[in-house]
């Protein structure tokens, strides 16, 4: 942005009658670590876990952190690889179940069962690399000639690993095509894992543009879609109808060199987009754009909460496309030495409500009580005259028909 | 990073030490105005047009501003929406804004020079560029069957002399080499090479900026050959590839369908031809900062610094060599694109104030108090700031 720091900062949209109220949990890309702020942008609460994110952190259920940490650099490996531990911490920060492995990249994701599911890596046979079409065919040193893909596996809470996938053997080299102007040097490149309603497990490709369901009992993909369509996409989540919504990040587009982000709602059974968000943007317009990361959130009022990695802004929106809350980041808000970036990139951005179990739940201790429904003030901030008014307002609305 | 976060306009930074001083001519998008501002913001003259720019204006050293305009877009001609940066009136116009020349160039497009002898050089989409069938076949890159009804349009460069006749013709694909002059893999094939800047270099010869290839390709006049080829694997769909006068090149790299993971940046890159190495690049901290997708601009200042347009965020600004940000103005006209208000502007030239087309012009903004009192710095602090998303 520009010099004269032209960027606000904090909470420059807030509708509150219209938005999903809660604590937003957001994981900054130069931080180590996650800040929950409310919906006046306070933080609340923060996490200093002592590495560089893979990957947005989520809070569980059980009330925990997940966090995916950076011990290792991007080795050779395109850009924005770099991953090695996942890491369970509790309200206070203490590291209550960890994954330590090399290959170890992107992030994780914790299932009903109590297991979790990663992303690691593994080498593509070379046979098998020549037939991999796609990708830009450089000359170059031995490392560009190495071809690495993606395992899932699923770590149970001893560590074990209880059942593995291995992409390489189930990609297929005609139809899972490396983008044009990509590296080859990562087939797929998954960077996303989730477990699905049905015991399935689906995986966010890349390189590829592809969302893949895989069978977990025979090991097949039993449904891909993306590559027609999708330019480079992230953190896909399974809705309570069963779509799938996704952020198309629009980076390295096809027939555009001015790509845009949207977030889309996709229905699995026929492969149909049946909703989407641009911001008003469309080609030569930018108004949702950020090329790497990102995420999206379906919340229980049909909101949808959008993170745009790259200018650090994360956006509340209804069904309608309407912006009824937006949040720019300024944290970590330490000074940085003129040699580092000074960018609030947002790696995700995750809003979880009063009745969450991870707020409120069993698990949840004396800390996290505060946020139960009782103590609405912490989440909603203090009354407002403005509040008063609005409530007026409304019912008197409501009481003529609107 | 859309413009729509800047919450001020105007000039938003003036390092007076180290800053150029000069004025600053740029015609904003959408609007048929080309205005003219000192270094301190204030509209010191303005031009009402009859048309949107196509894409931009220049002031010549005679004092006249030269000028194209947009008189149909692409999709009314019937053409697909990457045909962009279309034309098809160029003028010439005094201070006052009487017109002193003109010509319809009919599918000019982009860039144009004009020479002191009058004759105008531009680029251009017409049906003798067409690539035949069997060329075609052999450009590579692109999206398969992207072709505009099968066919690749090649670019072309028309020379006119003051009486309108052509004297001059460049067609791309008589010159350029498919299997050598590749093409991105991610753009259509309806078009190809993808002229967006033309320069006259000292030696007489042409430097072009060929866009798909991500390369500057230099041409020999009146040859046409090709006798230079730079910045492939550096250049990403640049814009505005100029010659220095140290011989380097500088272009503004778009940094679009960049091969690379990274999110994408833009820079203002100097390459020396010599080497075809980069020897000296701005890019902002973090680069994803400054990302202008399409158009764009970098002229280089007789003291060193840079002025760099980066038009879809409205904002023009001038670096020191050691990349330093010494004045930076946020464009605050704005004009329309389907339907969202835009502040942008496609290049951006700065003169000196010694530049002769200045001489004896009457430079007093209080000549102009209705655009001074709608653009000038007393209103800035009252302005508008555009909104996205909503």
């Amino acid at each position: 942005m520009t010099i004269a720091g032209a960027m606000k900062k904090g909470v420059t949209v807030h509708e509150a009658w219209r938005t999903y109220k809660g604590v937003t949990l957001l994981t900054p890309k130069e931080g180590t670590g996650a800040f929950l702020v409310d919906m006046q942008g306070r933080v609340l609460h923060q996490w200093d876990v002592g590495y560089a994110p893979a990957s947005g952190a989520e809070l569980l259920p059980n009330g925990n952190l997940l966090y995916s940490g950076k011990t290792t650099g991007s080795s050779g490996i395109d850009a924005g690889a770099g991953g090695g531990i996942v890491l369970e911490l509790d309200w206070r920060g203490r590291v209550v179940w960890e994954h330590e492995d090399l290959t170890l990249h992107h992030g994780a994701f914790r299932m009903r069962s109590g297991n979790t599911l990663v992303l690691k890596r593994t080498e593509v046979p070379e046979s098998l690399a020549e037939e991999v079409q796609g990708g830009l065919r450089e000359s170059g040193k031995r490392e560009d000639q190495r071809m690495w893909a993606d395992v899932v596996h699923e770590i149970n809470p001893r560590g074990e690993v209880v059942w593995e996938w291995v992409s390489h053997e189930h990609l297929d080299p005609t139809v899972d095509r490396i983008c044009p102007i990509c590296r080859r040097d990562t087939w797929g490149h998954a960077n996303a894992v989730l477990e699905l309603a049905d015991g399935s497990v689906l995986v966010s490709f890349l390189k590829t543009n592809t969302l893949a369901i895989i069978d977990k009992r025979t090991q097949d993909i039993i449904w891909r879609w993306g590559d027609d369509e999708l330019a480079h996409q992230n953190c896909p989540s399974e809705l309570n109808n069963g779509n799938i919504l996704v952020f198309d990040n629009g980076f390295h587009m096809r027939g555009f060199n001015f790509g845009y982000s949207r977030v889309l709602e996709i229905d699995r059974c026929n492969g149909k987009m049946v909703w989407a968000y641009t911001g008003g943007g469309g080609s030569m317009l930018h108004f949702l754009y950020s090329a790497t990361m990102c995420s999206a959130q379906r919340l229980p009022n049909g909101n949808t909460l959008v993170c745009e990695s790259t200018t650090g802004r994360l956006l509340e929106v209804t069904a309608d496309g309407h912006l009824v809350w937006e949040y720019l980041n300024g944290l970590p808000a330490i000074a940085m030495e003129p040699s580092r970036a000074h960018s609030c990139m947002v790696y995700a951005a995750y809003r979880y409500g009063p009745d969450y179990s991870g707020l409120v739940g069993e698990a949840a201790g004396p800390e996290q009580k505060q946020f139960a429904p009782g103590a609405g003030e912490l989440l909603r901030g203090p009354r407002r005259k403005e509040d008063d008014k609005e409530e007026a307002i409304r019912s008197r609305l409501e009481a003529l028909g609107y | 990073m859309s413009v729509a976060k800047a919450t001020r306009v105007g000039v938003v930074h003036h390092n007076r030490m180290k800053a150029d001083d000069g004025y600053t001519l740029f015609a904003p998008q959408g609007t048929k105005d080309v205005y003219l501002i000192d270094i301190d913001g204030y509209v010191i003259n303005h031009w009402r047009m009859p048309y949107i720019p196509g894409c931009h204006a220049r002031l010549l050293p005679n004092g006249n501003l030269f000028w194209a305009g947009q008189v149909k877009g692409a999709l009314e001609y019937g053409y697909p929406e990457e045909f962009s940066g279309l034309g098809g009136l160029v003028r010439e116009v005094d201070w006052e804004g009487n017109v002193v020349w003109e010509a319809v160039v009919p599918m000019q497009g982009h860039d144009f020079q004009r020479r002191e002898n009058g004759n105008v050089l531009y680029i251009c989409f017409d049906t003798p560029g067409i690539l035949p069938d069997d060329t075609a076949r052999r450009v590579v890159g692109g999206r398969p069957g992207s072709e505009f009804n099968g066919q690749i349009w090649g670019d072309c460069i028309y020379e006119i002399d003051p009486s309108g006749s052509l004297i001059w013709r460049w067609l791309a694909y008589e010159h350029l080499d498919p299997e050598i002059d590749t093409m991105c893999p991610l753009e259509n094939r309806s078009q190809w090479p993808y002229l967006n800047s033309i320069w006259i270099c000292a030696d007489g010869n042409l430097l072009l900026s060929t866009r798909y290839l991500n390369q500057a390709t230099k041409i020999a006049y009146p040859s046409g050959e090709v006798i230079g080829r730079y910045g492939r694997g550096e250049l990403a769909h640049q814009h505005d590839v100029r010659e220095l006068a140290n011989g380097n090149i500088l272009a503004f790299d778009n940094g679009s369908h960049r091969h690379t993971l990274e999110p994408n940046y833009s820079r203002a890159v100097e390459i020396d031809p010599a080497t075809d190495k980069v020897v000296w690049e701005y890019k902002s901290n973090p680069p994803s900062d400054f990302y202008s997708p399409i158009c764009g601009g970098a002229e280089r200042q007789e003291n060193g610094n840079t002025v760099i347009c980066d038009s879809v965020s409205g904002r023009i600004f001038e670096v020191t060599q050691e990349k330093e940000i010494v004045w930076e103005y946020i464009v605050p006209m704005t004009g329309f694109k389907q339907g969202s208000t835009i502040n942008r502007i496609w290049r951006a030239h700065r003169y000196p104030t010694t530049y002769p087309g200045l001489r004896g012009k009457n430079l007093d903004p209080r000549r102009l108090p209705w655009e001074n009192r709608i653009y000038g710095p007393d209103s800035w602090k009252r302005s508008y700031v555009f909104s996205a998303g909503s």
